[in-house]
């Protein structure tokens, strides 16, 4: 009897065994022979792919490949026509006529016209598409008031005159209005099918129209996502893969290791431990991305509210030691504009065009403390940083902390913090300082300087300085290049290198690994992220 | 036996009732929300979150979730409204399973075989080798291993994938990371209570009797020596059919323990919770199944439950 419960057992326990994997492995791995392939390993699946709904990782691979905007800028600064053949502007800078390609086709077919711009824009202003976007249509006349219930949808300053002309009226003049056509709100999403974030059409191939150079072929939740090439692409003789298969990772490790096991052929945003093991090999591929790596000194906290503290502390602190020790993906930073972010109008880096903020001085940074009444630290109350969790964060804080012992004498309480509590305290004020990253939304110093205006939402450290607002208020509607970038650059002089608002530490690199057969990848000005629409391989 | 059955089936829906209780009010006490992200506008996540009736009464919510559970409602993932919570379950959990019980399969067989030959095999060296691997085995945690099995057989030896569940083959490193530690564990129990139960008295009997030494183990000794093997891999198997977080992130697998390290990163409030409600009740459920399988092989626990009835 008990031999034949066992035996019953086992065999159904096999039995499992034997047809689980079976339903399981119903998605076989991608078929790729003979064909322009490449395989990217991307961070893991989140967010949806619909511009206008709430957007994470997965939108922005997704969207590099298969949607065109209206118009980007190249690596020099000039106009890249995409889904617009030109443009025009009044003279204040509050009039934006698009006029878009006629030959523009989505992956069905059927003409791209202005109401499918329309479209994305729309939703994005309805809270219910989650959209994380949507502030940045507040320039548009009536947006904000639309987003929050206060005016109709129709009295928004967007207006299709024909199926190929779009006209955009804005609030109040925005000089760089142009940077802010890529960001996922202002891209097109077909009205024919884009209806709304709950159907799902935008991880469906029938529905999930493309009118870039790749279109979405598969989609399986967590693994992986298939683009084809869009024959219905208007420059699609430029284009060169025949398909671009996207992996999911949970962790760098895991990337790095497939990338070495040959599953990938191009893994991004690794370790800087990796830029160790592949020195001096053709698979390496650092870039320089858009993004600075800062602290937060809120300004209700004593002593912080004293200029001459905060001044001794962005003094006292060694970014070269900081970086040495952090990482080689690393570069010291004296700016809160991102180290390499490039003033279009010269060519340049706009950081380097004016004079470094600030220079390190650990004996002046002493005498600094001393007048502020706390000669070495002396009756210097203990000051709490709060930082992620992450590895780099967390080195960086003991480098910080051990150096203001050192030079000052003052003693920091380091509370590391899971990343979403972390944005959390940060967002609520409650910290004495705090940890902050920011990777630039679109290719203008404003990104930045906008940040620390007292009515920034991003402004978490209690900055209220009227002279900065009206200086970064005056470059949003300064239409002079010149005079424009000589507004920022005193904005930024005031911010960082006068009021030491902030304590900047270091700007930061991306370590990939690319199969060197792989040519033709680009970077994205804007962010510093990776481009595979005219790749090729072989 | 009925009645036993019964207040344990009440007993679990009770536990699991405790259990969506206290993990509904834990997740709203972690700070951060749903749609927070590094650079969305504060503005914008309260009007969102204002869409998704997040800001009414955390009562009324917890009134509203519960409605919704019992209807079979587990409701829609904030991360992304057009996936329902329970197609994340029905989508990762056969996978996690079909891994899960692969693993407890080789456990099995192959602690087991390895219990039974330390156990009967007259060798020192033998005995030496098994209980030597087993406490290696047994004491690698399960990233460790699998780190050191993707490391030698994907990186260096090419031999199979790093990542992912593509195919069969893609199942050979993370169920041997898995099964390491259960495998371990079985062997050493079958091989400690086989080894008692060949000095009894019955064993003896049986051979006097003249059975065969092969006979007596499997169709004797083995039988009594496997209940503490039931006691164990009941709770072991609710593990592995509930994922593995780590290993399940390490090879890029996409199961329930991965889905549930990402809920709870972004705050996907209804994702944890569908998750943990779910989980919750297979391992209510294989637990249940384990006593009773207990009950019905040993007949002192039966009696036990007759005298209890009576």
């Amino acid at each position: 009897m008990k031999k034949r419960i066992t035996a019953v057992i086992l065999i159904l326990a096999l039995a499992c065994s034997c047809v689980l994997p079976g339903c399981v492995t119903a998605d076989p791995a991608p078929e790729n022979a003979g064909r322009k392939a490449i395989t990217v390993a991307v961070s893991s699946d989140t967010g949806s792919m619909d511009p206008a709904g709430s957007i994470a990782l997965t939108y922005l691979a997704y969207s590099v490949s298969a949607l065109d905007e209206l118009l980007t800028f190249d690596e020099e600064g000039e106009i890249d026509y995409r889904a617009a053949e030109s443009y025009e502007v009044n003279e204040d800078s509050t009039e934006w006529t698009f006029h878009l390609r006629e030959d523009a086709r989505w992956s069905d077919g059927t003409p791209v016209t202005a109401a499918d711009f329309l479209n994305t824009i729309t939703r994005a202003l309805d809270p219910a598409s989650g959209s994380g976007y949507a502030n940045y249509l507040f320039p548009i006349e009536n947006a904000e008031a639309i987003y929050n219930g206060e005016a109709e949808p129709d009295s928004l300053g967007v207006e299709a005159s024909d199926d190929y002309t779009l006209v955009f009226h804005l609030a109040e003049p925005c000089v760089y209005f142009l940077d802010l056509l890529r960001l996922p709100v202002y891209t097109p999403s077909c009205a024919k099918y884009a209806d709304s974030a709950e159907s799902g059409w935008d991880r469906d191939p029938g529905t999930s129209l493309a009118n870039g150079p790749f279109r979405l072929e598969k989609y399986v939740p967590d693994q992986y996502f298939i683009l084809e090439k869009n024959e219905y692409y208007w420059n699609a003789d430029a284009v060169k893969l025949d398909r671009i298969t996207y992996r999911f990772f949970d962790d760098t490790q895991a990337m790095a290791n497939a990338y070495e096991a040959g599953e990938v052929d191009v893994a991004t945003s690794l370790s800087s431990t990796v830029m160790e093991m592949y020195e001096g090999q053709e698979d390496l591929f650092v870039t320089d991305l858009i993004a600075t790596r800062y602290i937060y000194m809120n300004l209700n906290v004593e002593p912080l509210d004293d200029v001459r503290v905060r001044e001794a502390v962005n003094l006292a602190i060694n970014r070269e030691d900081l970086c040495t020790i952090v990482g080689s993906d690393t570069e010291p930073a004296y700016n809160l504009v991102a180290k390499y972010m490039k003033d279009r109008n010269t060519g340049g880096y706009f950081v380097d065009e004016a004079e470094q903020p600030f220079e390190e001085n650990v004996e002046r940074a002493r005498e600094l403390l001393a007048e502020a009444g706390y000669p070495d630290g002396e009756g210097f109350p203990e000051l709490t940083y709060k930082y992620p969790t992450l590895e780099m964060d967390s080195v960086t804080a003991q480098v910080v902390q051990e150096q203001l012992k050192n030079n000052l004498g003052i003693t920091i309480r380091l509370e590391a913090q899971e990343l979403q509590a972390n944005y959390s305290s940060r967002h609520a004020g409650d910290f004495d300082l705090c940890r902050m990253n920011w990777t630039a939304d679109f290719a203008d110093p404003y990104t930045y300087l906008s940040m620390l205006m007292s009515n920034s939402t991003y402004n978490c450290s209690g900055i209220c300085d009227p002279q900065y607002d009206e200086l970064v208020a005056q470059s949003g509607s300064e239409s002079d290049p010149a005079a424009r970038a000589d507004l920022m650059h005193r904005a930024e002089q005031l911010a960082v290198g006068e009021q030491f608002y902030i304590i900047p530490l270091y700007a930061m690199k991306s370590v990939n690994l690319v199969n060197p057969e792989v040519t033709g990848i680009r970077q994205i000005p804007a962010s510093g992220s990776l481009e595979y629409r005219y790749a090729d391989i072989g | 036996m009925a009645r036993y059955t019964c207040r344990r089936i009440l007993t679990g829906l009770l536990s699991l009732f405790v259990l969506i209780t206290v993990t509904f009010f834990l997740v709203r006490i972690i700070p951060g929300s749903p749609f927070q992200r590094g650079g969305v506008s504060e503005s914008v996540v309260e009007a969102i979150e204002q869409e998704y009736g997040l800001n009414e009464p955390l009562f009324t919510q917890y009134l509203s979730y519960i409605g919704g559970v019992l209807h079979g409602d587990l409701g829609i993932s904030y991360q992304d409204p057009a996936v329902r919570v329970t197609e994340v379950i029905a989508r990762a959990w056969p996978v996690t399973a079909s891994v899960g019980a692969a693993a407890l399969i080789v456990s099995l067989i192959l602690g087991t075989g390895l219990g039974i030959l330390s156990a009967v095999s007259g060798r020192r060296s033998v005995k030496q080798v098994i209980s030597a691997g087993g406490m290696i085995a047994a004491g690698i945690p399960g990233f460790a291993a699998a780190i050191l099995l993707m490391l030698v057989f994907s990186v260096k030896l090419k031999l199979l994938p790093a990542s992912g569940l593509l195919s069969p083959v893609h199942y050979i490193l993370p169920v041997a990371a898995l099964s390491l530690y259960p495998a371990a564990m079985v062997s050493r129990l079958v091989s400690s209570t086989l080894e008692t139960e060949l000095t009894k008295d019955y064993v003896l009997f049986a051979r006097a009797k003249g059975l065969g030494r092969r006979q007596v183990i499997f169709t004797h000794a083995l039988k009594n020596a496997y209940l503490p093997v039931i006691n164990y891999i009941g709770p072991a198997s609710a593990s592995l059919l509930t994922g593995s977080f780590v290993v399940e992130s390490i090879f890029t697998i996409p199961g329930l323990g991965r889905e549930f390290v990402g809920s709870i990163t972004n705050r996907d409030y209804t994702l944890i919770l569908g998750l943990t409600v779910f989980m919750g009740a297979v391992v209510i459920l294989v637990n249940l199944i384990t006593d009773l399988l207990c009950a019905w092989l040993d007949p002192k626990t039966r009696r036990a439950y007759r005298e209890e009835r009576a």
